[in-house]
């Protein structure tokens, strides 16, 4: 059974409450949320804590690891402190998301899919994130990051630890 | 009516000691005897032969000495005669391949369905009609053999395969 | 149900409303193209090739996940569904390499005959197709997962079927494919099902691997002689050479599945090991000889014997032993031989030491319902059956009964095993333990009717409550019960006792008994190959508890050594017995050590036999391919023994001949004891179980590993490398193991009053405390007999 323990307690009993969320016979439907809480608890998901999260939430692993690797907001390589997901769909295109990408991929030397050599920033090129107003825009974190120009950028990335 | 008959009588008579028909038919051999032969002189000259000329098969190989056969079957499968006997297993590196193919050239009938089923074209049939064989065994060609065949021949038979290719 | 009328490319059919439309069609012969649907399986609907045109519809309706509606019209050929199918199959061939010829699904592939069928003949895609890496999934399944189309049948087979989820479709859109988490083996027992479902040749045999193509197989339907269901089988071969072995759709059987045991034994007859020459042995050597020489050696020696005994004594000292899968002919013969020498010592039950109840034993021992109702059944109670190894098929209807019909089951087993239904409660108990909780079931069962407990009973039962909805459920489910007596239970000491306490408990509840016998033993009961009243049975003829045994042994497909469940006493008493004839389809170095003659036997594909299953269905198996070398039928063989021994009544011909001389009238299947008694030997010392543990004394819990339990078996080459078939190792509950200071992967002796075995350490949460798991069936463990108290220390 659970061998080794790869979550803290605190993870644990989040992942407790969002079981309780749903009927008794129905814990598959918190695998969404577990997989989230284990991916913030660790940064990334390797093959090692998924296994667990399906066998903490009473899953087969391959059950699991179909979830993991549907959602693309899902990390299940090793990805940098921030993680910057510029949007490139039409609303940013239209606004100059091309500029807004070629700054990025030139300051932090790397293109999407990779992570700098400190490990600091991962760069990801993601779908509309339903912030089209405010476009261009990109998302680090849990932030959302309008209006974006090359200066502004210079001072978000400035301001991250 | 009887006057008839005499008159016939009369025209074969001449036919006869005139010597009309042989002197028509000497004729012919005189007018051929100055015209282009076309007899050859067999074996030691010989007939152009198609493209498309069905004598013995043979097995062949890709340009890096790969068996071109999948052992797929499919000559097996179409041969009316029932002449092809394949053995097949996975060979050491993964692939489809062989490890018997029989050819009886006593129950061949030399259609070529097995050249024409083949996904590869790895048997195919030559343009050597002139083989003999000694023992009544050798009348079955093995898988060696026929690539031994194909080996020999993969000048003539690619040739022979350029050839044909715009029609096919 | 209300029945509407649809009308289906101009034709009016019946329907049951809500039904979906494949299966209208399906029933008439309208055959709609498809490649997700499967009648077992649930609806998918993301193949997309059923496609038809429905009135007023307003796009193609997907004929397997539309339901009828009166009045519906619908036509399945239209131009309007053909460019619908035709345009599916283009976009399902988008990625498909199209590798036919080298494909072993080539010529029998779904996807190949309708794209001929309903395809059009070009593709507009000119694209780089994808291309994916395949993954070793285990020694059965073969995998090219470029080749798949994402139907998904093999995941909802896993996880609806066979219950044990091992493929999923991790990956979205184009980079979806079908594959194990981490690439793991698949160890499913009916794992072979997903090759027949896999609708092109993505998942593939792997011991067929490229060795035939469908067309040029030859079907020969045949009875599977491994399982007491005698599954339903399609030999097929090529050349007079078994290639594969394929399932043959029987509803009251197997349905359309077959168990992998059955699907991957074909490679035994095939295999290296067959014993093709008569042998006999010369002084210490051994040597080729022809049959009439080794049959006249055989006789020879087995006169020597008679001879030396004396007045009534002449023929006791021989005895017959044969395999539970032999057939109903080879059974009948082998008694006959036996019994006309004027002995009675003659049985088939290798696996069994407790024969306590052979006196008032039932004819066979049989399932009282059809197997066809194991998936309706209320309550089921598994006494030391680990169902899911031991009748895998079985196994799959209680778990088809258990998620559609809530049956309610519980299990009392030395060992909580993986069962792929779940169980209401599982009473792990292991030796003297488990006929205490069989006990305290018919206690509480007792208490709920008023009944009266028998003495004998009350005298084992806990007094301690616990497990009490079993009895409950029994109570409840009254003749929708079933309590199924398992391998387990029969090879257990006080075997007697376990099933006379659960019949005792059916009488009470009303509930229905089974007693699943292992493979055709139900042939071998209703042949007579049992000992009769003044004969020895297997146990006593092989020296068990310390009985002479005998000096002369005709065996029959038999090794002893391994079949038996005490190999050690077996072992010695051949090698002390004076002429022991192997009649085997395989030969192997201890039976080369013991025997005196070997004759080869032909395998299950190579004989013509009658099988019975355990619901006392009488079937025939023909012949499939001539026998190996100078192999020749088990009946036969024995035929032609009893010629030369001048014995009477072996004139048979032919087969038939030999089926007509047996009794085959009236077999209900019952498995009730002819008078209920009870054997209570607990805690009267070794003879019976222990029941008290001692600090340093463990009690050995024995299995016969699934693929280990026939000769046959254990020369299949792709099932013994499967994890069903682990090398055998001493199993070890984790706090009895660190009681003992012991850790997983530490090699052990266990030891007992019979001897011992060196084996590594496996720590198993699900073995009950305070036991030792150590299975049968290997030479590693023969050596530890039958004594159940056992010790086991740590080896530097």
């Amino acid at each position: 059974m659970l061998d080794k323990v790869l979550l803290s307690d605190a993870s644990l009993q989040e992942i407790d409450n969002e079981l309780d969320k749903y009927p008794k016979d129905r814990r598959q439907s918190a695998l969404l949320a577990a997989l989230r809480i284990a991916q913030e608890e660790h940064n990334w998901l390797s093959d090692e804590l998924i296994e667990y999260v399906a066998e903490v939430i009473g899953v087969p692993p391959v059950r699991a690891f179909e979830v993991a690797t549907f959602y693309s907001m899902y990390d299940l390589k090793p990805v940098g402190r921030h993680k910057i997901n510029v949007c490139t769909n039409i609303s940013c295109m239209l606004r100059g998301c091309d500029q807004i990408v070629n700054y990025l991929q030139n300051k932090l030397g790397i293109g999407f899919g990779e992570t700098t050599a400190d490990g600091k920033f991962t760069l990801k090129e993601v779908e509309c994130l339903a912030a089209c107003a405010g476009a261009p825009m990109m998302q680090i974190g849990r932030d959302y990051y309008e209006n974006l120009s090359p200066e502004k950028i210079d001072t978000i990335l400035q301001a991250l630890p | 009516m009887r006057l008839l008959q005499i008159v016939n009588a009369g025209k074969q008579l001449y036919k006869t000691f005139s010597l009309q028909e042989l002197r028509k038919g000497l004729g012919v051999t005189g007018r051929q005897l100055f015209r282009k032969k076309t007899t050859i002189m067999y074996p030691e000259e010989k007939t152009p032969k198609s493209p498309r000329f069905r004598g013995l098969h043979a097995l062949r190989r890709y340009a890096n000495g790969e068996e071109r056969c999948i052992a797929c079957k499919l000559c097996e499968a179409v041969c009316p005669a029932l002449a092809i006997t394949i053995d097949s297993e996975e060979r050491e590196d993964g692939t489809r391949r062989t490890t018997r193919y029989d050819i009886d050239l006593f129950k061949c009938v030399y259609c070529g369905f097995c050249e024409e089923a083949c996904p590869v074209d790895a048997i195919v049939m030559t343009d050597i009609h002139e083989f003999h064989m000694e023992e009544n065994h050798e009348c079955i060609i093995d898988k060696q053999r026929l690539l031994e065949l194909g080996d020999m021949h993969e000048k003539e038979i690619a040739a022979a395969r350029k050839q044909d290719a715009p029609y096919r | 149900m209300t029945t509407v009328t649809i009308e289906v490319d101009g034709k009016s059919l019946p329907a049951q409303a809500g039904e979906m439309l494949i299966c209208v069609t399906d029933r008439n012969d309208i055959y709609i193209p498809r490649f997700c649907y499967h009648e077992k399986l649930s609806i998918a609907a993301n193949c997309r090739m059923c496609l038809v045109e429905v009135e007023n519809a307003p796009k193609p309706m997907p004929a397997c996940a539309t339901p009828v509606m009166d009045g519906m019209k619908v036509f399945t050929r239209s131009k309007y569904a053909q460019t619908a199918q035709q345009g599916t199959m283009e976009f399902l061939l988008i990625n498909h390499p199209l590798d036919c010829p080298v494909c072993d699904q080539g010529g029998e592939c779904p996807l190949q005959d309708q794209a001929m069928d309903y395809g059009s003949d070009d593709s507009r895609f000119l694209e780089k197709k994808r291309s994916l890496p395949s993954h070793d999934i285990g020694p059965l399944i073969a995998t090219e997962m470029t080749r798949c189309i994402h139907c998904t049948r093999c995941v909802r087979f896993g996880e609806e079927v066979a219950g044990v989820v091992e493929l999923g479709a991790p990956g979205r859109g184009e980079h979806m494919q079908i594959g194990t988490f981490l690439n793991r083996s698949i160890d499913s027992e009916v794992s072979g099902n997903m090759i027949d479902l896999c609708p092109v040749g993505a998942l593939t045999s792997k011991p067929y691997r490229f060795a035939a193509r469908s067309w040029e197989l030859q079907n020969h339907p045949g009875i599977s002689p491994h399982d007491c269901l005698g599954t339903n089988i399609n030999i097929q071969t090529l050349r007079d050479q078994v290639e594969r072995v394929l399932p043959i759709d029987n509803p009251e059987i197997n349905q359309c599945w077959l168990a992998d045991r059955d699907r991957y034994s074909y490679e035994a007859v095939n295999s290296e090991q067959r014993l093709t020459q008569p042998m006999i042995k010369d002084g210490r050597k051994w040597r080729e000889v022809d049959w009439e020489t080794a049959i006249n050696h055989a006789t020879a020696g087995i006169t020597t014997v008679l001879n030396s005994g004396s007045g009534n004594d002449i023929g006791k000292g021989i005895g017959g032993l044969a395999a539970a899968s032999s057939t109903l002919e080879e059974f009948y013969l082998l008694q006959k031989l036996i019994r006309n020498m004027g002995s009675d010592n003659v049985d088939h039950r290798l696996q069994q030491c407790d024969f306590r109840d052979d006196n008032i034993a039932p004819r066979f021992p049989a399932s009282e319902i059809q197997i066809q109702h194991y998936n309706n059944l209320a309550a089921v109670l598994l006494v030391g059956s680990n169902i899911r190894k031991e009748q895998p098929l079985l196994a799959l209807r209680l778990r088809d009964g258990c998620n559609k019909k809530g049956t309610k089951i519980s299990a009392i087993n030395p060992v909580d095993f993986d069962f792929n239904f779940d169980t209401v409660e599982s009473d792990v108990a292991a030796g003297g333990q488990m006929v205490r909780s069989l006990a305290t079931q018919a206690a509480h069962v007792a208490q709920i009717k008023s009944a009266e407990l028998p003495f004998d009973i009350k005298k084992i039962a806990d007094s301690n409550p616990g497990f009490e909805q079993t009895a409950n459920n029994l109570v409840a489910a009254g003749e929708n019960g079933l309590i199924i007596i398992g391998a387990l239970a029969q090879q257990h000491t006080d075997a007697s006792l376990l099933k006379a306490i659960s019949q005792w408990i059916c009488d009470t509840t009303g509930c229905k008994l089974a007693v699943l016998g292992c493979a055709n033993s139900a042939a071998g009961w209703i042949a007579q190959c049992v000992p009769g009243d003044n004969g020895m049975n297997a146990g006593q003829m092989l020296g068990q508890n310390g009985s002479a045994g005998l000096r002369c042994f005709i065996l029959l497909g038999t090794e002893p050594e391994l079949d038996s469940i005490d190999g050690k006493s077996a072992l010695a008493t051949l090698n002390k017995a004076e002429f022991v004839v192997q009649i085997s389809a395989f030969k192997s170095a201890s039976v080369m050590k013991y025997a005196d003659v070997l004759l080869p036997m032909a395998a299950f594909t190579e004989s013509a036999g009658t099988y019975i299953n355990c619901e006392g269905r009488i079937q025939n198996a023909k012949v499939a391919v001539t026998p190996k070398g100078e192999a020749r039928p088990g009946w036969k063989i024995l035929r032609v023994m009893g010629n030369f021994l001048e014995l009477n009544g072996f004139e048979q011909i032919t087969i038939d001949d030999v089926t007509e001389e047996i009794n085959l009238t009236d077999i209900t299947p019952s498995c009730r004891l002819v008078e209920l008694q009870f054997h209570p030997t607990l805690s009267s010392g070794e003879k019976s179980t222990p029941d008290l543990m001692e600090s340093d004394s463990l009690i050995r819990v024995v299995d016969m590993p699934m693929y280990r339990a026939e000769v046959t078996l254990r020369h299949a080459r792709a099932l013994q490398q499967t994890a069903d078939n682990p090398p055998p190792a001493a199993g070890l509950n984790p706090a009895t193991a660190s009681r003992l200071q012991l850790n997983d992967g530490n090699r052990v002796k266990v030891q007992n009053q019979s001897g011992s075995a060196t084996l590594e350490l496996r720590t198993n949460d699900r073995l009950a405390e305070n036991c030792v798991y150590v299975p049968a069936g290997f030479m590693e463990t023969t050596d530890l007999g039958r004594h159940v108290r056992v010790t086991v220390k740590k080896i530097e």
